[in-house]
């Protein structure tokens, strides 16, 4: 069975950038445009893996987003991947290790995404199945 | 009563208890301000100068009564009035000054036409004939002491009116380049932030193109989407040090912590290793056996280090060598990158700092580089509270000296 990747992001060409590397992969690919959107997806679809980014319409959305799947019974044990640029908005450059405590996601992944990077970070917390 | 304490003093009788209790009080106020200004911070300017006012008016009247017990007019002391004009000068403004010049020109008068007139006693100063009632001496001393006076009050005023203006002057021009810069950043963020989406995404999805069909596409449009992908770097990198430039000072405050300086060196030339092996460098790292620790943004620092390495690498002419040596100075941490490459021409050294300046040599060197990487170091070191300095012989190399102080 086809393992399935939420992608929760505004930027629509990422959205199918994204799409196009991951069904390359032989993984399905959803998607939402906002957060709230994405959170109803999570749990309706559950889905094995979640893409995220940080700054959507608000600044901490992605963040907001991640809290929400943290609590949600269906949805605590989703890994995560944070997409962000946000070290250029804020000059604050995020560490999985050390930011764990107050941000819940497994990784980070910096814009531009590379597609090998992508792809390896997704077979990391969710090997192909095909 | 005064004469009960006159004392013989070198042939001449002066009433020396008198004369030291005026010097004692004159003392005891002046050491008591001093301490006063040492002890109470200053806060309010216009208080403080209150506070100055008030000292040299006590001056100015224990003055005088030392005077009248030590000769008035024939007693040279009496010049001490004019140092006070001068204070005054460098102190007050206009109307300020030509009052305090006018307390003292009529204490000293009043003092000396007291004296002339029988109104004070006089106290000789010296064995020779008393001068206090000629006239003709005591108008003619008068007349040179307000000259003199008036003359160092409206100096003292002029100097200081012209040194306030180019003051002011330069407190302008400090405010207009401060909102250049300000203008200049401010620009670059805009910038940064409104090109960097649209570069990024377009060169993820030509990567994602190249990924998922690369493989099955004629060489040539291949190939096209490969130097595509290579120029979006270009400008992701471009828009990525503009990011860089506008972003130091929020570094500052997030993520400052003990920075081990070995530590960043040996990862920086690490990282540079396989290029360093291809272009067939010498690469050595002096470091100190001991860790040296920095209090900093590591961001910042490694921004800093990193670019001055990878440029080190860059303009280095093949085979050269590298050397990065790291100096614990106690005060102050020193790094100084050197390499044996193309080096830069004396008239371009006031100008690699600028932003998007690359020498022709530089140019000619690499295609790659954006002119941003030496004014983010010179910006970073800036905000840091250090600084970089620059030596170089065009053909034989530079050696890029970053200063860190601890502070």
């Amino acid at each position: 069975m086809k393992r399935t990747i939420l992608v929760i992001d505004d930027d629509i060409d990422l959205v199918e950038i994204i799409r196009l590397t991951l069904e390359s992969e032989g993984y399905g690919v959803i998607d939402a445009q906002n957060g709230a959107r994405g959170l109803d997806l999570a749990r309706e679809k559950k889905p094995d893996l979640i893409l995220l980014d940080v700054m959507m319409g608000e600044i901490d959305e992605g963040f907001q987003v991640a809290y929400e799947l943290r609590k949600g019974d269906n949805t605590r044990d989703i890994p995560i991947i944070m997409l962000t640029a946000v070290a250029d908005q804020t000059g604050y450059a995020f560490d999985p290790e050390k930011d764990s405590d107050f941000l819940p996601v497994d990784e980070y992944l910096e814009k531009p995404v590379s597609p090998r990077r992508l792809v390896d970070l997704v077979r990391k917390h969710l090997p192909p199945t095909i | 009563m005064i004469s009960l304490l006159a004392v013989e003093f070198g042939g001449v009788a002066l009433p020396m208890a008198a004369i030291l209790a005026t010097v004692g009080l004159l003392l005891a106020l002046n050491t008591a301000y001093t301490l006063r200004n040492r002890r109470v911070p200053a806060v309010d300017i216009r208080a403080e100068l209150l506070v100055v006012k008030l000292q040299m008016v006590l001056d100015l009247l224990l003055l005088t009564v030392l005077l009248s017990f030590s000769g008035g007019i024939e007693n040279p002391f009496h010049t001490i009035y004019i140092i006070h004009v001068l204070l005054a000068g460098l102190l007050f403004k206009g109307s300020e000054i030509r009052r305090m010049a006018l307390l003292a020109g009529l204490l000293f008068t009043a003092e000396v036409l007291g004296e002339a007139l029988g109104l004070v006693p006089h106290h000789h100063l010296s064995s020779g004939p008393e001068m206090s009632h000629d006239w003709r001496f005591v108008s003619s001393g008068l007349a040179a002491f307000w000259l003199v006076l008036v003359g160092c009050a409206y100096l003292s005023a002029s100097i200081m009116r012209h040194n306030r203006t180019i003051k002011d002057e330069l407190v302008v021009r400090q405010g207009q380049l401060v909102a250049a810069d300000k203008a200049k950043i401010d620009f670059f963020r805009y910038v940064s932030h409104e090109v960097k989406t649209p570069v990024v995404t377009a060169q993820s999805a030509v990567e994602a193109v190249l990924a998922v069909a690369g493989a099955d596409m004629a060489e040539k449009p291949r190939d096209l989407l490969r130097r595509t992908v290579e120029r979006l770097r270009q400008a992701t990198e471009i828009v990525q040090g503009l990011s860089d430039l506008t972003r130091g000072p929020l570094h500052q405050g997030q993520d400052v912590r003990d920075v081990n300086l070995n530590r960043i060196v040996a990862a920086l030339l690490d990282g540079q290793q396989s290029l360093i092996e291809s272009r067939g460098l010498r690469a050595e790292a002096r470091l100190p056996a001991e860790d040296v620790l920095l209090r900093a943004s590591e961001t910042m620092v490694e921004k800093v280090l990193g670019n001055l390495i990878s440029n080190a690498v860059r303009y280095n002419r093949d085979g050269g060598r590298l050397i990065v040596e790291l100096r614990d100075l106690g005060d102050a941490v020193r790094v100084a990158v050197t390499d044996e490459g193309i080096g830069i021409r004396p008239e371009d050294l006031g100008r690699i700092f600028d932003e998007f300046y690359r020498t022709p040599e530089a140019k000619a060197a690499s295609s790659l580089g954006t002119g941003l990487g030496l004014p983010i170091v010179k910006r970073f070191l800036e905000q840091m509270g250090g600084e970089i300095a620059v030596e170089s012989e065009p053909g034989r190399g530079s050696t890029f000296t970053a200063t860190l102080r601890r502070t």
